[in-house]
């Protein structure tokens, strides 16, 4: 990265006068530009979370409130007690626990295993390479619906059906083939010299691997961490039926219990998912640096 | 590529060119065996399954053949019109959210003060679970105190406000505008990774030659989009077949039947009307229709 | 050689990295594992054997926090039993009959669980996957513990594969004090609860408030119209698919619907807004009824509603009886339950008369176990309705536990389409009598 900025840095003190004015023009120009994307994007902003601050109006009101002054008034009155009872009657301890190590120990697993695979479908030549990436697309297309009775079979006899262990098989499996497509294909991007100077440098491919085309990715990655992440995260199905016990429920099961048969505590439900979506914004906001432009061009150029 | 390197090196021992073929699958295994055990043999089952007649429960499982198939085709007629949302659904999700996601990320991508917390909020709706999604947007659609209707009446457009989920004829697009909202954060980012593959001084020197943005961006980011676009693009047709969640949430496949697709279709006859067999066939036919899409358009887009 | 090696290192690694997750989560503190796969002894009380006994139901939060004392209470008694609550709640519990399936299916069962009556209940029982509890009724004594209507409502060949919970009965709920401003009072007859609907419409108002979602809300309505216009006998061949459904009666009903919605009684664009969300427009005054059951109680106070101002009657039909919709819930245990006997105890326990009065929860306000009475203080109208329903002469099933899922589905295409007026009453009932013949024919 500091190899870019010098080179970068180089090349604008070089600049030719002439080349400067074009380049104030421009700079002109853009500001511009950047000013009617701001009223654009900002308007936009709005609209996208829009649904954001129904949740947190909602989670702060009482039940009453919402129900004789309707979904969209302002609040008469803040309530913080929703928190609580939701925190205390809807066990997140328990679910925050269960998703967050599914988050630790999947998505990474998930992915790692996903770029394995990509790498020898991007980057060398052999005989199954087409059958066996379409192969894996096949998964892609599959509603995961018509597999869960068969998984549940699996899992039960495995014995560790009904545990978290059990949704760590699927996740791994239902991210793979969209993860591997991914990969392969941010993979190819990157210049097959690069692997070949190595290689003639002794590097082997188990090296290539994690020392050029790993680094390279980065933002891919940290991309494919997001999704997978919060996918986990908010996956409901299969983690509705393959586990059964309130002990292992992760957050978005949870999230069910605030409505009943008849009636829906939606402020409780809505303290609850903004205490559910908390962590997992976090996470996001944390990953979000490791996609900042010019992590790779340094790398590229060499 | 690996073998070629090896015949240009013949000072090697030979036995390395075998070493080299095998490792292809050595990296491809873990993801192979995985796959293998935990997702082509449940989809082999509802394959069998897929001809069968089976409620789901009972052990009486009678082998039907293709019947189910023929059913859907030639007697479903819900099932058609299922077909007929995902195709519309699908030209949908190609055209708007693709497009709005790559806009948002050509700007995103630009040095704007702010912009990590607009991808954010882009692609914030990922981060919502389905029952908060379909219970606001169910709000912001009602009938009665909905705010989209409120809007429309306080900009003076009030004759256009009605009841948009309970319409056959706006039900679906409305539950297509929710997934727009939901559904631009992910071309968003997946085109923002790629973007940041794009080595900075093929723009620089771009500029000095005096390009303009417009041929900045046809020239050199749509070319360099190319793995990303396969991606997007096969990911929106298949995802749009696929469509489940948002439809069951929002309008559960109402009014009438006007909003089902194939995918609660399946859903409904697998495991609501005890057709564990029809379910499943419905199943393989949205696998088979989005790999006939999908695959031709990827292996073309691969050739180099 | 080290590219393979490497790898070899790399695929020994994820298994261990597999293995190592499925190690940690797999052996929790609570240890989620079933104690044995064995039959139970024949005394399940006395056995010293530590048993996990997996109850599925629908409770929602706030019901497992009242039920904790309850199944505490049982495991007090019964220390070798440990009662581990499976539930799968959401909205309508629309997808627990879902779960539950696949549980079942895939040989995993839990040992008993909650289950609705009629046609929805039906699908386990013809698939085998329940046990007759004929033996239970005789071993506890059940004959008789339970109102006599709801018994024979989830009889299915004469055979008891289920255990009464609740009976629940639905009406008109209205709100008295707006009521008693209007001037308006409770209808005793068809046109007389016509008329009411008119009058709420000149006073700016809607008559009655559904959320068409899953259908069933709307259903309720329409069947409260088959029930005026086809009569009891009718109605309840209808239900058995005895009648042709173009009879006239069918048309008039669907006739009937179409003109309240004409004449601006039902509040509009319903027929995806969901059940929870049609009570907003009753609650803010912009509705006056709601068609909804014994339950509503419960909901009031949910959402801060004061009790006194809210009441209910029973939809004038111009029919004796005058019937009402009810139907029971019940528990079941599955064929393959691991532990029958000790979810027999259990269910024993919670549907006792002692145990339900000892612990006055929600749950237990609509018992269908005789001789359980809710803290009429507490709970006015609930008590109203108990009177109502365990002296009921006769009621009807509401069509969604008469009909499989399927033809209901039908159902509830037809029911949206003489809604949104697609179709014509004539239409509508002759699409119904072909939906019928389908199903029977195969």
């Amino acid at each position: 990265m500091e190899n870019t900025m010098t080179t970068q840095a180089n090349r604008d003190s070089s600049a030719s006068a002439g080349q400067r004015h074009k380049i104030a023009s421009m700079k002109a120009e853009q500001r511009f530009t950047n000013t009617m994307l701001y009223i654009l994007l900002s308007a936009m902003a709005v609209v996208w979370l829009m649904p954001f601050v129904i949740i947190v109006l909602t989670s702060v009101r009482s039940m009453g409130d919402l129900i004789s002054n309707g979904v969209f008034a302002w609040p008469r009155e803040i309530v913080l007690s929703n928190f609580e009872r939701a925190w205390n009657i809807g066990n997140f301890s328990t679910y925050f626990r269960n998703s967050l190590l599914l988050i630790i120990f999947k998505v990474p697993l998930g992915i790692i295993i996903a770029s394995l695979a990509a790498f020898p479908l991007a980057k060398m030549q052999f005989r199954f390479n087409n059958a066996i990436f379409i192969f894996f697309l096949i998964g892609l297309a599959i509603p995961i619906h018509v597999t869960l009775t068969p998984l549940l079979v699996m899992m039960k006899q495995l014995g560790i059906q009904g545990t978290l262990a059990a949704l760590i098989p699927p996740y791994v499996v239902f991210g793979l083939p969209f993860q591997i497509f991914v990969m392969r294909g941010f993979f190819r991007t990157v210049p097959s010299e690069l692997l070949e100077a190595a290689r003639i440098d002794g590097a082997t491919e188990w090296g290539n691997f994690w020392r050029i085309l790993m680094p390279l990715s980065a933002p891919a990655l940290a991309t494919l961490f997001i999704i997978d992440a919060l996918a986990t995260w908010n996956e409901l199905l299969i983690a509705l039926v393959l586990i059964s016990s309130n002990d292992w429920r992760t957050v978005p099961v949870g999230l069910l219990q605030f409505q009943g048969q008849f009636s829906s505590q939606y402020t409780q439900l809505m303290a609850g998912v903004l205490i559910s979506i908390t962590p997992i914004i976090t996470l996001y906001v944390f990953l979000q640096r490791y996609m900042v432009a010019g992590l790779t061009a340094g790398a590229l150029k060499e | 590529m690996s073998t070629i390197t090896d015949e240009l090196l013949p000072n090697r021992p030979m036995r390395r060119r075998k070493r080299i073929r095998l490792t292809p699958y050595l990296f491809l295994a873990p993801a192979l065996i995985w796959y293998l055990i935990f997702l082509v043999y449940p989809m082999y089952q509802s394959l069998v399954i897929s001809f069968m007649r089976w409620d789901g429960l009972s052990a009486d499982i009678q082998f039907i053949g293709v019947e189910n198939y023929r059913r859907i085709f030639f007697e479903d007629d819900t099932a058609r019109l299922a077909l007929r949302n995902n195709v519309l659904w699908t030209l949908g999700t190609l055209l708007i959210p693709t497009t709005i996601g790559l806009m948002l990320a050509v700007a995103l991508d630009r040095k704007l003060r702010g912009r990590t917390v607009l991808r954010a909020i882009f692609y914030g709706p990922a981060v919502l679970p389905l029952v908060a999604v379909g219970m606001i947007w169910a709000w912001m659609y009602n009938p009665q105190f909905g705010f989209i209707n409120y809007v429309l009446k306080s900009i003076g457009l009030g004759f256009l406000a009605r009841g948009w989920l309970s319409v056959y004829e706006t039900a679906l697009p409305a539950t297509f505008l929710t997934a727009v909202w939901g559904g631009v954060g992910f071309p968003m980012v997946l085109y923002l990774a790629a973007l940041q593959a794009i080595p900075q001084e093929q723009y620089e020197a771009a500029k000095m030659d005096g390009a303009n943005s417009r041929q900045l961006f046809w020239n050199i980011t749509l070319p360099w989009l190319r793995e990303a676009n396969v991606i997007v693009f096969s990911l929106a047709v298949i995802n749009s077949f696929k469509t489940f969640d948002l439809i069951y949430t929002m309008t559960y496949g109402g009014p009438g039947r006007s909003t089902q697709v194939l995918g609660t279709w399946m859903y409904f006859h697998a495991f609501q009307y005890y057709n564990a067999g029809y379910g499943a066939a419905i199943a393989w036919v949205i696998a088979a229709i989005t790999l006939v899409m999908a695959i031709p358009y990827i292996q073309r887009m691969s050739r180099d | 050689m080290f590219d393979r090696k490497n790898l070899m290192k790399l695929l020994a690694l994820t298994m261990l990295v597999s293995l190592l997750a499925s190690a940690c989560v797999a052996t929790p503190p609570q240890a989620a594992a079933p104690a044995g796969e064995q039959p139970a002894a024949a005394q399940p009380a006395a056995g010293g054997e530590q048993i996990t006994l997996r109850w599925a139901n629908i409770i929602d939060a706030t019901g497992q926090e009242q039920w904790k004392a309850v199944v505490d209470a049982f495991q007090a008694k019964y220390p070798n039993i440990r009662v581990v609550s499976e539930s799968t709640a959401g909205s309508g519990a629309a997808i627990y009959p879902d779960v539950l399936k696949t549980s079942i299916a895939s040989g995993s069962p839990p040992d008993l669980f909650f289950m609705w009556g009629g046609s929805i209940a039906q699908p386990f029982i013809d698939a085998g996957q329940v046990m007759d509890l004929g033996p239970y009724y005789d071993k506890f004594g059940w004959h008789g513990k339970f109102a006599p209507w709801v018994v024979e409502r989830i009889k299915s060949d004469g055979k008891l594969y289920g255990v009464p919970y609740h009976a629940l009965g639905m009406g008109f709920w209205y709100n008295k004090t707006l009521w008693n401003e209007k001037g308006w009072s409770v209808p005793t007859t068809f046109a007389e609860q016509e008329e009411l609907c008119a009058k709420m419409k000149e006073a700016g108002m809607y008559c009655v408030s559904i959320g068409g979602k899953f259908g069933w809300h709307t259903m309720r309505v329409l069947d409260y119209f088959l029930e005026h216009h086809c009569g009891p006998e009718l109605h309840d061949k209808l239900n058995r698919l005895e009648e042709r459904w173009d009879h006239p009666c069918v048309i008039d009903s669907y006739a009937t619907f179409q003109k309240w919605i004409d004449n601006g009684w039902v509040v509009p664009d319903f027929l995806t807004v969901s059940p929870d969300d049609s009570r907003f427009p009753f609650f803010a005054g912009e509705a006056g009824l709601v068609l909804e059951g014994v339950w509503y109680e419960g909901v009031l106070k949910n959402n801060e509603q004061n009790i006194a101002d809210y009441d209910f009657y029973l939809p004038p039909t111009d029919h004796t009886p005058l019937r009402f919709s009810a139907f029971p819930e019940q528990w079941m245990i599955p064929s393959g339950a691991a532990h029958p006997d000790e979810a027999a105890l259990f269910i024993d326990f919670i549907t006792s008369p002692e145990v339900q009065t000892q612990f006055p929860i929600n749950d237990f306000a609509n018992s269908a176990t005789i001789g359980v009475n809710p803290d009429c203080n507490e709970w006015p109208l609930t008590c109203k309705w108990r009177e109502i329903i365990l002296s009921a002469e006769d009621t009807y099933p509401p069509t969604d536990q008469a009909f499989v899922k399927e033809l209901m589905d039908g159902f509830f295409e037809v029911q949206d389409a003489i809604v949104a007026k697609r179709m014509t009453p004539e239409e509508g009932a002759a699409l119904m009598q072909r939906r019928v013949e389908e199903w029977q024919a195969r």
